[in-house]
């Protein structure tokens, strides 16, 4: 028995000029060109680490249209073993809550899955409710916003969470749901050979037959979200911040400010 | 691009245009100064796998055809010509060895190709493209070859560990064999030290009594000047794509620098002297970029592909080393200081007229080329 380890990765837009439907107020995803969303490849770097420590398996797993074989192909050129794309009319026109539906009963119907991880949130819809919502439908612990991970033993991770004012470090009991930052590490490079390789593979397709989905739990269905209004928000004038009184506790409020605004 | 790439193609496009643009981009300059490649960014090339593009994936590579190929030399060439030139001179090589390899000789060196780079030795002290004026050579004593002599002059010469170098088997005869740095009889000699494309080492190997079988030669015997061409043939749409790379190197600076530096309170680059070696820049860039892709989309294609290969490096070498002139004008003082990258693209640029082949020499092929198609 393999330990699987599943990345959950999302296609964004190339390009950022974002095109609004004016009707739904959802992103319009034209055929046009896409890429993994960038926290996405931290995810995959990651779990391709953790696939050597625990001589397990990585998993891709994505929702979306065809297109999108393209962004699993790049993360089985960085090394993934096996992708899987969750695509139909179905599913189509998504929330958050649909989509995290989908992509538990999905992580549900795989072998032997004891850690999934995600990129902290997408680049064009900004949520970053998706993996906390998986984690609910699947009832395991979840940790966000991770900036450092080390494996205790086969049972036990220790991750840091970086958040806006402080850092947290827990240990986390598997299986779990991991939300990554890009603090975490530098994704590798696809190489050449992995990219050949992985044109030779083949990318599992799942509709919504596939498995015993809730009809009603997905596609525009089982998504409860209504967009009102988008808007870009002001900015608002600078916040004054005490670093506190002694040099070294302002230094060091200064090096988590810095950080959580990845500034470093 | 004039070539449509293919989905997996475009994908390792994207992949070297970000490698090239983040990991050596920012050592362009350091690489011209300290005459090598830093050993942390050497690492890097080699552990991304760039070393086996060309390497059938049954030994281990990526199996990349000359189109993709080609599209990699240009997108590092953007960033560093040097580092572009060392990839070409060790993709005619591991070319050759799988075109002529035994497939016993293709078992123990294509795996190797991934990691090792490999370098062509053809010229001797006393010719460069004269082949049959060589004197190295090789003697068959019972089921030995006994290798001898001295090859000058080679593309990552001191950097590569196994050579394919072209020996004399009688005097009229030139073979090729496969030498490896460890072999008893291989020694280094030197280096030179060269006014461009400084990155890039160029450099002697002496073969004193090496030992080989026939499991070494490669083709048959009598080959040599075959196999040799070859080689020059498929450096030199690599070559074309270098002078490419150069050149859109040298435009990317022109244009960010016209767009900020003023002159009576106007970018200059509004003003129509300096338009005008923008333009220039750009037409040397697409018209040096349509040849070495023409070249390349007719080796892939089985047709032949030496007139159009031998353009591209005969027009892109001059080209190249025009536009980077008109670069180092538009920068002035800038352009003409070592602070600043032009000056280097320049003296880069101007190997391009020498290497896989002289200026003078492409001249005589491609008039002997079209001369034959017109008989």
């Amino acid at each position: 028995m393999k330990l699987n380890i599943v990345v959950c990765v999302k296609q964004v837009p190339v390009s950022n000029n974002l095109k609004i439907d004016p009707a739904t107020k959802n992103l319009i995803r034209s055929s046009e060109p896409g890429v993994m969303n960038p926290f996405d490849k931290n995810a995959v770097e990651v779990a391709l680490k953790l696939k050597q420590r625990y001589d397990a398996k990585v998993t891709l797993l994505s929702m979306g249209p065809s297109n999108f074989e393209i962004t699993l192909r790049q993360g089985l050129a960085m090394g993934a073993d096996e992708a899987i794309l969750l695509s139909s009319r179905a599913f189509g026109g998504a929330d958050t809550l649909a989509t995290g539906y989908v992509l538990s009963e999905a992580i549900k119907a795989l072998d032997d899955v004891g850690i999934v991880f995600f990129g902290r949130q997408s680049i064009d819809a900004d949520t970053g409710q998706v993996g906390p919502i998986v984690a609910e439908f699947l009832d395991w612990p979840q940790a966000t916003y991770i900036s450092d991970l080390k494996p205790i033993n086969e049972q036990v991770i220790q991750a840091t969470r970086l958040m806006e004012n402080m850092e947290q470090t827990i240990e986390v009991k598997l299986p779990a749901v991991f939300t990554v930052r890009s603090e975490l590490n530098e994704p590798r490079y696809p190489t050449p050979r992995n990219i050949q390789l992985s044109y030779q593979k083949e990318i599992q397709v799942w509709d919504e037959k596939k498995l015993n989905f809730d009809k009603d739990r997905i596609g525009i269905k089982g998504s409860p979200t209504v967009v009102r209004k988008v808007w870009t928000p002001k900015k608002e004038a600078k916040v004054v911040q005490s670093l506190g009184q002694t040099p070294e506790s302002a230094a060091q409020k200064l090096l988590v400010t810095l950080r959580a605004n990845n500034i470093i | 691009m004039s070539v449509e790439l293919k989905e997996h193609q475009l994908m390792l496009h994207q992949m070297v245009v970000d490698f090239a643009q983040k990991e050596i981009k920012p050592l362009d300059m350091v690489i011209d100064k300290e005459k090598k490649y830093p050993k942390e960014l050497w690492d890097k090339v080699i552990d991304t796998g760039f070393l086996g593009l060309i390497v059938p994936t049954e030994f281990g590579g990526a199996n990349f055809d000359v189109v993709a190929e080609a599209q990699t030399i240009f997108d590092i060439a953007t960033c560093n010509a040097s580092m572009a030139f060392t990839l070409e001179g060790h993709f005619k090589t591991v070319d050759q060895l799988k075109k002529y390899g035994k497939q016993s000789l293709k078992e123990k060196y294509l795996p190797e190709a991934n990691k090792r780079i490999f370098g062509f030795g053809s010229t001797e002290p006393q010719g460069g493209s004269n082949v049959m004026g060589h004197t190295a050579n090789a003697v068959k004593e019972g089921d030995y070859w006994i290798l001898n002599g001295n090859k000058t002059m080679i593309t990552n010469g001191g950097l590569a560990e196994v050579y394919l170098v072209l020996l004399k088997t009688s005097p009229k005869e030139l073979t090729c064999f496969l030498v490896d740095k460890d072999m008893p009889g291989f020694k280094y000699g030197k280096q030179e030290d060269f006014f461009g494309m400084r990155g890039t080492p160029v450099g002697e190997i002496f073969l004193e009594n090496v030992k080989v079988t026939d499991e070494y030669v490669l083709g048959k015997i009598g080959q040599g000047v075959e196999i040799g061409d070859d080689a020059h043939y498929d450096a030199r749409i690599n070559m074309g794509a270098i002078a490419a790379g150069i050149t859109q190197h040298a435009l990317d600076i022109v244009l960010e620098y016209a767009s900020q530096r003023k002159a009576i309170d106007k970018p200059i680059i509004d003003l129509f002297s300096i338009q005008n070696k923008i333009t220039e820049i750009a037409i040397a860039k697409e018209n040096t970029q349509l040849l070495y892709e023409e070249a390349a989309k007719l080796k892939f294609q089985g047709k032949p592909y030496n007139k159009v290969a031998t353009m591209a490096k005969s027009y892109g070498s001059r080209a190249a080393f025009i536009a980077c002139d008109h670069a180092l004008q538009v920068l002035g003082g800038y352009g003409y200081s070592k602070e600043y990258p032009v000056e280097h693209l320049l003296r880069d640029a101007r190997a391009l007229q020498i290497a896989e082949g002289s200026l003078e020499k492409m001249v005589i092929e491609i008039a002997s080329a079209i001369q034959k198609e017109r008989a």
